[in-house]
């Protein structure tokens, strides 16, 4: 069942949805940009100590909150040598005034099955390294999202916030019987860093990391998840509306030219890439 | 009247301003007898009464605005308009004819004059100055800048349009249009607005967005535009 | 079966765990105007405890039916995020949360000019990002900072504090693990101009004179607390007309 979140049922500003093509036509966006290019990525890593691992990631005024907390758990029955993750998101109240207080709705729900997606068959951390006891004793990770303010575009700065938080994170290090190692820390152990584009379509044209202003004026958008490899590893169309077949070429090689700079930024500053 | 502050200190909410509770203007609110103010702003001395100029603030909507406002609904009694935060205003129409003619979409943008606000709500006025707009960047401000963009007698708001070449329409309500005749004016417009947002409060604001705009746009800039801040 | 060992929170010199003493507060960092979307927004950090705050109204009451014809309704949530507590917290709305969410409401609804907007709701939302003692008043601190920076009409700012009790020494600003093996915990939200209170709760139990002494260690720290409010304001709006 899905019903349109109460606060999307709004309109289309109809002479914003113009100006927006408009300029587009033009090869120029309403806030200066050019159509493929991100906004100012900040990132920031080890924010909240009671975390095992946290990132803050701004994308323009769009800005992401990821904790990770972990704890030992038994693993699932058909993967008794691999540790757990579990993704979870909530689109704050705090960030928008299209964001209700309450359980998280049918988009937050999708950020957080997208991003774990992303995660996993990104194949991006190393889950048998996660097990102690096979079948008996293994981390249990789980990755919390939160938005704390929102100018569209949530996808992108959640999938690197939950990377950056993961490469940062740190877990109690025990022996293979399952004791606790005193004092001693281990890393998560990483194999790869997904990370994701998303673009929005209106007409004929395509831009990249839309503003809140594109997004209502979009006729519609997809999220494009590449590993280091350029391999797809999740893909989303997140919104009503078409999207022609002879664009997803463009859509692919715009994703992953995007993608491929913000690896860079990511490597810079997290340490992996 | 005694008074406890000096022209334009910026005062925070709660603070004494003055002892005389007559004298109690915008912003400000009295208790036992003394003004106090209200919200974080500059706080002045205007017709003779205690005032806080607001930084930042929800719309009051009052008879005689210019507004510009968003089309969220038609019904057979009119067109509701919104004009941001708690306000809907209602256009209202004499009859069903009336309402076909106006050609009003929901996702349009009007500018109309507020012609009362009170119990019934906010009402919007059909006359000669009603305008459906047709084309723009939309742009929302925190209404209690948008005296300064307009400036004394327009000054502001007329430097702008001159230098830019824009056509720029202003909202009581914060709501603003620019409308240009290519995109780079239309940004160096935007950007204009934005710092005069910014900096609301500051001194020489004219002569900063003079120079910051004749950088953008290039060539000469007159400076004959009347009052200076 | 282990053994919950009690640390001891207080040594003879009444030195604290972290090196403080019985009056000191924990270092506080206060910004304002944090968050873009909002219509206010504020941060405070008062040793690890880190919480957001952010307003958005006056807008329109939903339902319609539920609105008030005289003045806004306030509306107010207090939350905390999974990883902001040792052991991680359930998603949801818990008990605690909703208590304290109404504790902080009924505490802004003091000193907000809800008269000023009929028919409407006005919308405050505290997020706890960690959590070491003092959250609910860290809270109702940025609360209160983030309804000025929307410019909403409000008496005057509400700053607020907690006291806690450890081996018999009340003491100023407890942290988390002194709340947790500590006697008592008392916050305290205050109007500092009228000197009212606007918050108080007692978790614990304290003789009256240690009562008295709370209530007396709690207004020095609201003080500092109230100062810090007033920098904060004063750094982001004052800077503006410094200029010539």
């Amino acid at each position: 069942m899905s019903f349109l979140p109460l606060k999307e049922r709004s309109f289309t500003i109809k002479i914003m949805s113009e100006k927006i093509y408009k300029l587009l036509q033009q090869g120029k966006r309403i806030d200066e940009r050019s159509p493929y290019e991100f906004r100012k990525i900040t990132m920031q890593t080890n924010v909240v100590e009671k975390a095992n691992g946290s990132a803050l990631v701004s994308v323009g005024s769009t800005r992401i909150l990821t904790g990770i907390k972990v704890e030992l758990g038994t693993p699932y029955s058909d993967r008794p040598n691999e540790g757990v993750f579990s993704v979870n998101a909530e689109l704050l109240p705090l960030a928008s005034k299209s964001f209700e207080p309450g359980p998280p709705d049918e988009r937050g729900i999708e950020l957080a099955r997208v991003v774990d997606r992303c995660i996993r068959e990104g194949k991006a951390i190393d889950l048998e390294k996660l097990c102690i006891i096979p079948g008996k004793m293994v981390y249990v990770l789980y990755i919390d999202i939160y938005v704390l303010d929102y100018d569209g575009n949530y996808f992108d700065p959640s999938v690197m916030s939950a990377m950056a938080a993961l490469a940062t994170c740190t877990i109690p290090k025990y022996s293979a019987t399952g004791e606790r190692v005193e004092g001693e820390n281990i890393k998560v152990p990483i194999r790869d860093v997904p990370l994701s584009a998303t673009l929005g379509i209106i007409r004929d044209r395509l831009l990249v990391d839309p503003c809140l202003v594109e997004e209502e004026s979009l006729d519609t958008s997809i999220v494009v998840c590449l590993d280091s490899a350029s391999n797809v590893v999740a893909i989303q169309k997140n919104s009503p509306g078409h999207i022609p077949f002879s664009l997803m070429e463009s859509i692919i090689n715009v994703a992953e030219e995007q993608i491929s700079k913000i690896r860079a930024q990511f490597k810079e500053v997290v340490g992996v890439g | 009247m005694p008074i406890y502050f000096n022209d334009r200190e910026i005062v925070l909410p709660g603070q004494l301003l003055s002892d005389d509770s007559r004298r109690a203007g915008e912003g400000t609110y009295v208790m036992d007898g003394k003004v106090y103010a209200a919200t974080v702003g500059a706080a002045t001395i205007r017709d003779g009464k205690v005032e806080v100029i607001t930084f930042r603030g929800p719309y009051k909507p009052a008879a005689g605005d210019m507004i510009i406002g968003v089309v969220s609904d038609i019904k057979p009694i009119g067109v509701e308009v919104d004009l941001g935060g708690h306000v809907t205003a209602l256009l209202k129409v004499k009859n069903v004819k009336e309402l076909a003619s106006l050609d009003l979409k929901v996702g349009d943008v009007v500018y109309a004059r507020v012609s009362s606000s009170g119990l019934k709500g906010v009402l919007l006025e059909l006359n000669e100055q009603f305008k459906k707009i047709n084309e723009g960047v939309l742009l929302r401000m925190t209404p209690t800048k948008i005296p300064r963009l307009i400036g004394k007698r327009g000054s502001m708001i007329n430097m702008l349009k001159k230098i830019t070449g824009c056509n720029i329409m202003v909202g009581t309500n914060g709501f603003v249009i620019v409308n240009g005749p290519s995109p780079a004016k239309e940004f160096a417009a935007i950007s204009a607005i934005r710092l005069i947002e910014r900096e609301a409060h500051s001194q020489g604001l004219t002569d900063k967005v003079m120079a910051y705009l004749s950088k953008l746009v290039g060539g000469e800039v007159s400076h004959d535009t009347g009052d200076k801040a | 079966m282990t053994q919950v060992i009690k640390p001891k929170l207080i040594d003879e010199n009444g030195i604290r765990l972290d090196g403080r003493g019985p009056t000191d507060l924990r270092p506080l960092r206060i910004e304002v105007s944090v968050l873009e979307k909002s219509d206010g927004s504020a941060y405070v950090e008062l040793g690890k405890t880190k919480v957001y705050a952010a307003v958005y109204g006056p807008k329109e009451a939903h339902p319609k039916h539920l609105a008030i014809p005289d003045r806004a309704i306030l509306n107010c949530r207090y939350h905390m995020t999974s990883f902001s507590t040792d052991e991680r917290k359930t998603l949801g709305m818990t008990r605690r949360e909703i208590e304290l969410s109404k504790v902080i409401r009924e505490a802004l609804e003091s000193v907000v000019f809800l008269e000023e907007f009929p028919r409407s709701a006005i919308d405050v939302f505290v997020e706890v990002v960690q959590a070491d003692g003092g959250t609910r008043t860290a809270g109702l601190t940025a609360a209160s900072l983030a309804l000025a920076d929307a410019g909403i009409p409000m008496r005057e700012l509400i700053a607020a504090v907690a006291v806690g009790k450890v081996n018999g020494t009340i003491i100023l600003d407890p942290s988390d693990i002194e709340d947790k093996y500590g006697e008592a915990d008392m916050p305290i939200g205050v109007a500092p101009e009228s000197n009212t209170i606007v918050l108080l709760q007692l978790n614990g139990k304290m003789t009256k004179d240690e009562f008295r002494h709370g209530l007396e260690l709690a207004r020095m720290g609201i003080q500092k607390i109230y100062q810090a409010q007033r920098e904060a304001l004063r750094r982001k709006y004052g800077a503006s007309t410094t200029e010539v």
